[in-house]
Formats: structure tokens, C-alpha cells, sequence
């Protein structure tokens, strides 16, 4: 029953953050300047009487409740209407970038939290300075590399993207995953394990991953999220026809129902892989 | 045994033969963005008047090299009337590349759909005029003539721009042209397929096009599409920055080519509009001709030309580029920068330089924002350089880039900005396709959109001599008249020209036939005879 | 290793400082005759694409962004340190409302508030508040990240035997979170407060593309280190590398001075 209570918490949530979320960022877009303009304002070839109609055939909603709730009604049967930029339907347009962006992302992601772990890893259990201080240097080295860059270096020499990415996202966690090992290591329950002579594997699945699975859930989460985030500039950089560049290039023309649909995407995303992080934490309350 | 050496010498023959052989008579290249629409009467982008033009069948084709008017779909046309009357005699047995079949009906359909407020179509501002639109009267199958009330200038030039469509829309629609659109990823690719059904021929009788097909990458990183162009996946690459340019004449020499001073301009202009964002001090100064002038001549164009364009671009003479031959003003000469003297101009309005700073009569610090797009590092090189320059005469400037849309939301509608430092890419060497630019009425009046009337005798002058271009038949007193608007512009400065770049491509040596020129569509105006090695 | 990290970091914070005295010229002199010009000896960096010596350009972009990239991963940590207390009372509510409140954070498209403030500056904004309002944007909205942490971090000591035993001991809940909280949590702000500094600096170049941030010519590392989106010039000079290179010595420098576990004292370990 409490389980029961608590997936329709998680599930009401999930819908009205959505929902807020959805709303909002067609605010953001509604009263951001440039709205109301086309790129044809500027084309000197074009009429007034001609510009005007073409104003008016972007059909811009100026009632922004009006619009979302619409909006939301067509999302409901899958039509997502269609976009402004491309002049196809939004759906459409998802379906089709959707695979590059998930590939990229599960890779990027998988990747990125192994290689986090393992150096994670490295530096707490093993003890040496020389390979702490090696971890904390290729971790400062990661950060300070801007993801888009190195991804167009790994473009030009033809390696994976997904690699750049799993880099990216590297130190991004490595120290938030460093601090909850170096947790665990001092825990009284892993110090008994470790005087009765256990391995460190054992370890590491019995102890480390049980104890810290909240804490880890809530960072796949976010891995999940800042690899979305990681992928934008990536797949704009290095010409990826996926959703990150689609999110820019809709952020760019002011294309409203591209970007509605992107954002309760995006809000659905994050906010699933939020409830599921704290639903496998168990009950919040000690 | 047989069959294993007949398997192995097929993957020989396979292995020899390379992709790029299979698909050698496929033109490669890139666009930066999609195309809008590839419905020709609803096309205003760039990339979408390049698939239309390289789709479309027109009656008429300029050609980009001579800059004369040659038969396309229309096998010849006589003007009568005095000008008004423009009578089309089609080929006989035009069809579309789905097979159906081309007449004066549809040509009629399509001028008329052009025309019809209903279909919104930019393309028929271009035909429409002050004192009505044509009327369109269908002869006989393949006759056609249009009458306009009056004579309208070099009528059978426009006709360039209008693609005959079929009477059944598809969204990837059948078109007369040398290529139809095949296939469509948004964000991935265009390709163009050969039209089956294209009229044109060569001198020994073969069917045009030559090549099989077109690939359109969708590519916005121009880095990657120059790396692509490099490593010889690409045949071409079109208006390079002059970074890119330098990188293609050290790694590939062969097929750099600077086609020379392009038709488009860099400019500056000041807000001239009043508006709230602009204190009243400061609106004196921009509607001063002798301000503009000053900050005119307070610019080093050599220098803009010489370092951010790496010696691929002229210094700007006036409104129209120099290798505008037939319009340009070889009396106009770009002026020499000389602070001095525009610290001195300056000093006749009251304005007066001490400790470095330029101060009005008033005392007013001399200080104006700059906007320009973000993004483009040539223009923000250029301002940067335009700051320096100001700098040396007391003026402040504050640079702010803004992304396109914002851009465009403050220089239209309510104008809310001081100074821009902006490009106009010109489409044609007609000037008068940029008579919404000049005429004060118009919104893309830079700066003053819209205004309700001419604010000073100069203006007023300018609209005429612009209304004048649209109506007067002869060329000559069309030129004459242009000659007198291109001094009013340089003399009163409102806006003041800096560069035109040159127009940077890149050419694969695999690619036969070519004859670029500076008109659009620069390097593809005869896509039909164009053939890959 | 501290001690190289410590001379690290205030060998670049004076340089930032005392820019004007370092570089050899002023970051905006143009040196028309040398655009891109190769390292010599009187640009031992080389020269940008206008003329402007690169290692001036370098010493006064580091006053910028040693100094406020910091601030804002701060004010980014402190923000969340603040809102995820509040998860630590014992109301299911507080904490989903939280939850839901870092998820709307973390998918807004923020791009759009800074287009929508930048429209409301005025288009002459000083240098000065501009930047400030850049960083100090960049630290309110990106307080989502490192919120989501530690409110999982919060929520499992809440369920930690030791702090039941505290609260069964009648211990105050400002002593436990003074006492047993924070030197957790402290490792972990520590860890986002390194990851955010250089996300910051690369942010800040970002928001230039909207208006905001460092306007020319005025350098930032940011600024600067969007000059690696050209490999290619990369490669003809080399010495674009180096507001990287500065960077990573500071992000190493701070990583090595968190202190290491085996030298705390937990409390509440042994129980």
C-alpha cells in the first residue's frame, strides 16, 4: 500500500512538473525578443503587403494559455503540430532525430559513468598518491576541456563521438563519485569487511554499490541528464542531425511547437529519471 | 570451384571500384540549414531559392556571365506595346518529371497564382507594379502573353525567377527543371534526382543534365564541411570566410578560386528613427550628415579589407560594388580614412576633443552601442576595428552581438538600437530588387522603417529617382537617374559602406563545365551542363 | 603537492591582479601590420587575428575569470546547500516539492531568460555590470546540479544509524548538522564547486553569443578559448592552447587541495 502511495506521489508529480515545465518554457519563448520577428523582415526583395501575410502565416499564437492548452490537446493524440523552421510536423521531426541523440547518449553515458567509477575507484582504493594525484590531474584535464571541442577533435580523427562524450561527462562525476566512495571506505561496516580479509570486488557489489545506491541512482540520473545537456553543443558542433542540434536550431528561430515538444520531452526525461532515482532509494522517511 | 572464383572476382571488381566511382556523376556539397519550403511560389530563403533554381523550370534564364536573357522554357518572346506587353512562345513537348505535360496553362496558372494575394507568394512582388497587376491571356497551347499598364524595365529579365509549377502540389513536388527533389531528410540531406523529362540538350544532341544527381548536405559547421571539401568528399564549397579561403589555397591551391568583390556590402548605419531608447542628444547626432560623415571617414576600410578579410575585399565606394559593372558609379571612389579631418568637421557642430573624449556642444561624451550578429567573427572583427578607429577621435563604442532574431527584432517594427554594423547580401544587380531598402516608406528602411514621410528634401529625392528605376523602360535614363541616387547616398551617408568582401569558393578540379560569377547562384547558374570527371 | 597547488593558484590570482603591470600591452592594441602573427620576441605568444598581442590578451582575461567563475560556482553551491536544507525536516512534502523544483530547474531552457533580460538592459550597460550580471545569472540558475546531490545525500543521513542514535540522544538538529552533516556534505560542495568553475568559464563565452558576458575587447578565457573551435588555426599557432593549459593547472591546482579522508576525523564513524 505504502509502495502504492508512493508511485501515485511520484506519478501526480510527473505529471504536473511536466506540465509546469511545458508551460513555462513556452513562456520563456512567447516573451523572448525576436518572437514576433521572421528572418524575411530583413529581405529587401519582399512587399509590406507580402511580409505581413508572411507574419501571418507563422500564425503566432499571442494567447499563450490558449495556445498551450491547444497545444497539449493535440499532444495528447500525438500531434505535436508542426514546426515553424523545418515545415514539417514536429513528430515527424522527433522520430527521425531521436535514434542519433539516443545512441549517443546511452553510449556517452555508459561510458562515461564506467570510466568515472573505475578512476573513481582508483583513487580511493588503491591509496597511492601517485595515482590519486593522476586521477585528480586527467579528472582537472577533462573539465577544463570544453566537450564540444574535444568532440570536434575526435570528429576530425574519425573516433567515436559517444567516446567524446563518456570524457565529458568524466569528471563531471568522478568527484561526486569520489567523495561517496571515499564514504563508504570509511564506513564502519566496509572497515569490518576489509579486516576479515573480503576482496574488493566483494566489496565493492556488497557494501559499496548497496550502501551508496541512492546516492549512485541519483547520479545516473543526472548523468543521464547532463549527457542530454552534453549532447546539444556536440551534435551542433559536429553537424550530428540529432535532437540537441534540432533543440538549437528551434531555440534560434523562436519555433514554438518544436520547442514545447522538446521541453515536455526534456521535463518527462528529467523528472522520470528523478522518480525512478528516489523510488529505488526506498522510503524517505527514517 | 567455379563458383568460389566467380565470388572472389566479383569482390575484386567491387574492391577496385570505390564508392566515389560508383556515384562519380553525383555533385556533393553542403547548405548551412534546410531548406524552408520546396514549393517554388512559396520560397523566401536562400537555400530554398537554390533547390528552386536548380529544380525549376523557368520561361526565361539569365545567364550569370554575359548577364543576358536566354531561352528556356520558352523558346523565344517579343516585347510590344511599348514595353507593357511581353508575348511567350513555349517549346513544343515540354513535360514535368513526372511525365505530365507543360502548356501556356500552366504558365497562366502559375503567373497568376504568383499574383493571387491568396497564395502569399513573395516571388510576385517581383511582378507586380504601382499601377496594377498584368493580366495574363492565353494565346493558344503554347502562347502566352501578359500586359502590364505600364511598360515595366527589362520585363523578360524576371521571368528568371519564376519556376512554371505543376497543377498538383506534393511535398516533394514534379518540376521542369534539370533536377526534381528525390528525397528529403530534415537536418541530413536534399538529393536531387536528373529530370528524364528535361527539355534541354547539348550541341551534339545529348540530353541534359550530365550529372545523375545531387547531394544537399544539411551542414552548419562550416569547419566540418571544409574538412569534408578538403578530404574530397565534397565537389564544392560555397562563400568562405577568408580564414577558410587561406586553408584551401595552402592545402588544395587548384581549387581556390576568388571570383572577385561580390555583389554584397558590409555596413554601418545609425538609428535615425526617434525612439525611446535613444536620448534626444544622441538622435542629433545621427541624423547629422556631417556626423555620419565623420565617423565615415574615421574608418580604415584598407585596413578592415587587409586584416579581417585577409586582403579578400575592396573598400566600398558607395551602395552598389564595383563589379556591378553596368551600375556601379566608376566616378565613386572609396573615401581615404582621415580622422583629422572628421575631428575638424566635427568641430563645425559643436562637437569638441579634449582628453580623449569627443563631447558634444553640450557636453555629452560622445557614445554609442554597436550591434551586430553574434556568431559571425569577420563582423565581430570588424567592429571591433571600427571601435579602434572611433576610439582615436574620442568616440566611445559599446559592442553588443545579439543572436539573428534579436537582431532583427530591434532594427524592425519599433527600431531600437543606435548603430549596426550589418551585411546586405544582394540577390541581383538590378537595382531595383533593393528598392524597399531606399524608398522610406518601406519597413526595411534601415534606419527609419516605415517612415511616414520623407524627413528631409535628400529622402524625398531618393524616392523618386528609386520609383523612377521601377517605371522608366530606358536603360539609359534608368542609369543616369541611379548614377545621381548613388551620389546622394555617399554625400549624406546614411548608411556608410565599408567593404564587399570577395566571393571566396571552393572547387573540386573533378568538376567540369563551371563558369562562376558574383550573381547568384554563383557557381551552379548552369547546373544542366555541369559534369564530374 | 598542496604547496605547488597553493603556488599554483596565487601565482594566477596575482597575475589576474596585477594584469596591468604583467602584460607587455594593452589587451585591445591592435597591431594592424601583425595580424596572426607567429611567437617571436615581441609577441612570445603570437598575435590574434587583429593584431592583439595573445599573452596580454591571456594575463588580463584571467583577472576575469579567475575571479568570478569561482564566485558563481559559489553562489551556485551556496544556493543549494541553502534550498536542499530544507529536505532535512522530516516532510514528505518539502521534499518532493524540492525534487520537482530542481527538475523544472534542470529542464527550462534558461537561454531564453537571458535573452529576455539582455532585451531588457540597456544596450549601453557598462562592461563591469554586464559581466557581473552574466556570472551572477550563471550562479542562480545552475544551482539545480548540485542541489540534486545533495539532497541525496541528505536523504540517506537521514536514515543512517548515527543519526538516529543523535536524535534519540536529544541532540539539537543545528549540533548534528553542524556536527555530522556538513563535514559530509562538505566534500561533496567541494567536488561541485571544481566541476562548475570551468563550466562557467566556457558558459560565459556562450552567453556572449547572446549579448551578454565579456564584450570585445574586452578577453576572457572564455572568449578565448572559443578560438578552439578552429582546429586549424590550432595548428598554424599552437599558442591558443594556453588558456586551456591555465585552466587545467587550476582545475588540477584545486583538486589537489581537497583534503584526503584518511586525514579527517569523521564523527560518528565508529558507532
Amino acid at each position: 500500500m505504502r509502495l502504492l502511495n508512493r508511485l501515485a506521489l511520484h506519478l501526480a508529480t510527473l505529471v504536473a512538473v511536466v506540465l509546469a515545465g511545458g508551460f513555462l518554457a513556452a513562456a520563456l519563448v512567447r516573451y523572448s525578443p525576436g518572437f514576433d520577428s521572421i528572418p524575411e523582415d530583413l529581405n529587401t526583395a519582399l512587399s509590406p503587403e507580402t511580409l505581413q501575410a508572411l507574419h501571418a502565416r507563422y500564425n503566432r499564437e499571442n494567447s499563450l494559455p490558449r495556445f498551450y492548452v491547444r497545444y497539449l490537446g493535440g499532444a495528447l493524440r500525438g500531434d505535436f503540430g508542426v514546426s515553424q523552421s523545418f515545415g514539417q510536423p514536429v513528430a515527424l521531426l522527433l522520430r527521425q532525430r531521436a535514434p542519433a541523440t539516443g545512441r549517443l547518449v546511452i553510449w556517452g553515458t555508459l561510458g562515461g559513468w564506467t570510466l568515472a567509477a573505475l578512476l573513481a575507484w582508483t583513487a580511493v582504493w588503491l591509496r597511492r598518491s601517485v595515482l590519486t594525484a593522476a586521477a585528480a590531474s586527467v579528472s582537472g584535464l577533462l573539465l577544463a576541456i570544453p566537450p564540444a571541442v574535444l568532440a570536434l577533435a575526435f570528429f576530425f580523427y574519425q573516433a567515436p563521438l559517444g567516446l567524446a562524450l563518456s570524457l565529458g561527462l568524466l569528471p563531471r562525476l568522478f568527484g561526486t563519485l569520489r567523495a561517496i566512495l571515499e564514504e563508504c571506505h570509511a564506513s564502519p561496516a566496509l572497515l569490518a569487511a576489509r579486516a576479515r580479509g573480503i576482496g574488493p570486488l566483494r566489496i565493492g557489489v556488497c557494501y559499496v554499490a548497496g550502501a551508496a545506491a541512492p546516492q549512485l541512482l541519483a547520479l545516473l540520473g543526472i548523468a543521464i541528464v547532463l549527457a542530454f545537456g552534453l549532447a546539444i553543443p556536440i551534435e551542433t558542433l559536429c553537424g550530428v542531425p540529432g535532437m540537441g542540434a534540432l533543440t538549437v536550431q528551434a531555440a534560434t528561430a523562436r519555433d514554438m511547437p518544436l520547442l514545447c515538444a522538446l521541453a515536455l520531452m526534456i521535463t518527462f526525461l528529467v523528472t522520470f529519471v528523478h522518480a525512478a532515482g528516489d523510488l529505488a532509494a526506498g522510503d524517505e522517511r527514517a | 570451384m567455379k563458383f568460389t572464383c566467380a565470388l572472389l572476382l566479383t569482390a575484386l571488381v567491387l574492391f577496385l571500384v570505390s564508392p566515389a566511382e560508383l556515384s562519380a556523376a553525383e555533385l556533393h556539397f553542403s547548405l548551412a540549414g534546410d531548406p524552408q519550403t520546396f514549393d517554388a511560389l512559396k520560397v523566401s530563403d536562400q537555400r530554398s531559392e537554390l533547390i528552386r533554381y536548380l529544380t525549376g523550370g523557368a520561361l526565361v534564364r539569365i545567364n550569370r556571365v554575359t548577364d543576358k536573357p536566354e531561352p528556356a522554357l520558352a523558346q523565344s518572346w517579343k516585347l510590344s506595346d511599348g514595353g507593357r506587353t511581353i508575348t511567350f512562345r513555349l517549346r513544343a513537348g515540354l513535360r514535368f518529371s513526372d511525365g505530365s505535360p507543360l502548356t501556356a496553362d500552366d504558365v497562366a496558372r502559375t503567373f497568376s497564382a504568383a499574383l493571387d494575394p491568396k497564395h502569399e507568394a513573395p516571388v510576385g512582388d517581383t511582378f507586380r507594379s504601382q499601377q496594377g497587376d498584368p493580366q495574363v491571356r492565353v494565346i493558344s497551347p503554347l502562347e502566352i502573353a501578359i500586359h502590364y499598364p505600364q511598360p515595366k524595365p527589362d520585363i523578360d529579365r524576371l521571368f528568371d525567377s519564376l519556376s512554371i509549377v505543376p497543377a498538383t502540389a506534393a511535398p516533394l513536388p514534379a518540376s521542369a527543371g534539370p533536377f526534381f527533389v528525390a528525397e528529403y531528410k530534415p537536418g541530413d540531406f536534399v538529393r536531387l534526382a536528373r529530370n528524364p523529362n528535361y527539355w534541354k540538350r547539348d550541341a551534339a544532341g545529348k540530353q541534359l543534365p550530365y550529372l545523375d544527381s545531387i547531394r544537399i548536405d544539411i551542414q552548419p559547421n562550416r569547419e566540418i564541411e571544409l574538412t569534408r571539401f578538403l578530404r574530397g568528399e565534397l565537389h564544392l564549397i560555397n562563400k568562405l570566410d577568408p580564414e577558410n579561403f587561406d586553408r584551401i589555397i595552402k592545402d588544395k591551391p587548384a581549387a581556390a578560386r576568388d571570383l572577385g568583390a561580390s555583389l554584397d556590402s558590409e555596413i554601418l548605419f545609425f538609428n535615425q528613427a526617434p525612439s525611446p531608447s535613444v536620448p534626444v542628444w544622441k538622435h542629433q547626432w545621427f541624423t547629422s550628415a556631417i556626423f555620419r560623415r565623420a565617423v565615415s571617414a574615421s574608418i580604415h576600410r584598407d585596413d578592415i579589407a587587409r586584416v579581417v578579410f585577409r586582403g579578400h575585399a575592396h573598400p566600398a565606394a558607395g551602395p552598389v560594388s564595383s563589379s556591378n559593372r553596368f551600375w556601379f558609379d566608376a566616378g565613386l571612389k572609396s573615401p581615404p580614412p582621415d580622422p583629422q579631418a572628421a575631428v575638424r568637421d566635427l568641430a563645425k557642430e559643436g562637437f569638441t576633443l579634449r582628453d580623449n573624449v569627443l563631447r558634444d556642444r553640450e557636453g555629452h561624451p560622445v557614445e554609442f552601442s554597436l550591434l551586430t550578429t553574434s556568431g559571425s567573427r569577420p563582423r565581430e572583427a570588424m567592429a571591433a576595428m571600427v571601435q579602434d578607429d572611433l576610439r582615436k577621435i574620442g568616440v566611445h563604442v559599446n559592442i553588443v552581438t545579439l543572436d539573428s532574431r534579436s537582431l532583427i527584432d530591434r532594427l524592425s517594427n519599433t527600431p531600437k538600437f543606435e548603430a549596426c554594423l550589418f551585411g546586405f547580401a544582394n540577390v541581383s544587380v538590378d537595382p531595383v530588387q533593393e528598392m524597399n531598402i531606399w524608398l522610406s516608406s518601406r519597413p526595411q528602411h534601415p534606419w527609419w522603417p516605415s517612415e511616414k514621410s520623407p524627413a528631409t528634401p535628400w529622402e524625398a529625392r531618393v524616392d523618386k529617382l528609386e520609383l523612377l528605376q521601377a517605371s522608366e523602360p530606358s536603360r539609359a535614363a534608368r542609369k543616369k537617374a541611379f548614377d545621381e541616387f548613388q551620389r546622394i547616398v555617399v554625400e549624406q551617408a546614411p548608411i556608410l559602406y565599408l567593404v564587399n568582401p570577395d566571393y571566396l569558393v571552393g572547387i573540386s578540379t573533378s568538376l567540369k563545365g563551371l563558369q562562376a560569377s558574383t550573381s547568384p547562384p554563383q557557381l551552379l547558374w548552369n547546373i544542366d551542363s555541369l559534369s564530374l570527371e | 603537492m598542496r604547496i605547488a597547488a597553493v603556488i599554483v593558484l596565487l601565482a594566477v590570482l596575482l597575475a589576474g591582479l596585477f594584469a596591468p603591470a604583467i602584460a607587455p600591452y594593452d589587451y585591445s592594441r591592435q597591431f594592424r601590420d601583425s595580424p596572426n602573427a607567429p611567437a617571436s620576441s615581441q609577441f612570445p605568444m603570437g598575435t590574434d587575428d587583429l593584431g592583439r598581442d595573445r599573452l596580454s590578451r591571456l594575463i588580463y582575461a584571467t583577472r576575469i575569470s579567475v575571479l568570478l567563475a569561482p564566485a558563481a560556482a559559489f553562489v551556485s553551491v551556496m544556493i543549494a546547500l541553502l534550498l536542499s536544507a530544507v529536505t532535512a525536516t522530516r516532510r514528505l512534502w518539502v521534499e518532493h516539492s524540492f525534487s520537482a523544483l530542481t527538475t523544472l530547474s534542470l529542464s527550462l531552457p534558461w537561454i531564453f531568460l537571458f535573452i529576455i533580460l539582455r532585451a531588457l538592459l540597456p544596450l549601453n550597460t557598462g562592461a563591469i555590470p554586464s559581466i557581473l550580471i552574466t556570472f551572477g545569472l550563471m550562479g542562480v540558475a545552475g544551482w539545480a546540479w548540485p542541489g540534486r546531490v545533495f539532497t541525496a545525500s541528505i536523504r540517506q543521513m537521514k536514515k543512517s544509524g548515527w543519526l538516529l542514535q543523535a536524535r534519540a540522544a536529544g541532540v539539537p538538529p543545528w549540533r548534528i548538522a553542524r556536527i555530522w552533516a556538513w563535514p559530509r556534505l562538505r566534500a561533496l560542495a567541494a567536488a561541485q564547486f571544481r566541476i562548475l568553475i570551468p563550466a562557467y568559464v566556457l558558459s560565459e563565452a556562450s552567453l556572449g553569443l547572446l549579448g551578454f558576458g565579456v564584450a570585445e575587447p574586452l578577453p576572457s578565457w572564455g572568449n578565448l578559448l572559443a578560438e578552439l573551435q578552429h582546429p586549424a588555426r590550432v595548428r598554424d599557432n599552437p599558442w591558443i592552447l594556453a588558456p586551456l593549459g591555465l585552466l587545467m593547472l587550476v582545475m588540477i591546482a584545486l583538486e589537489a587541495l581537497q583534503p584526503s579522508r584518511d586525514s579527517r576525523q569523521l564523527p560518528g564513524a565508529a558507532s
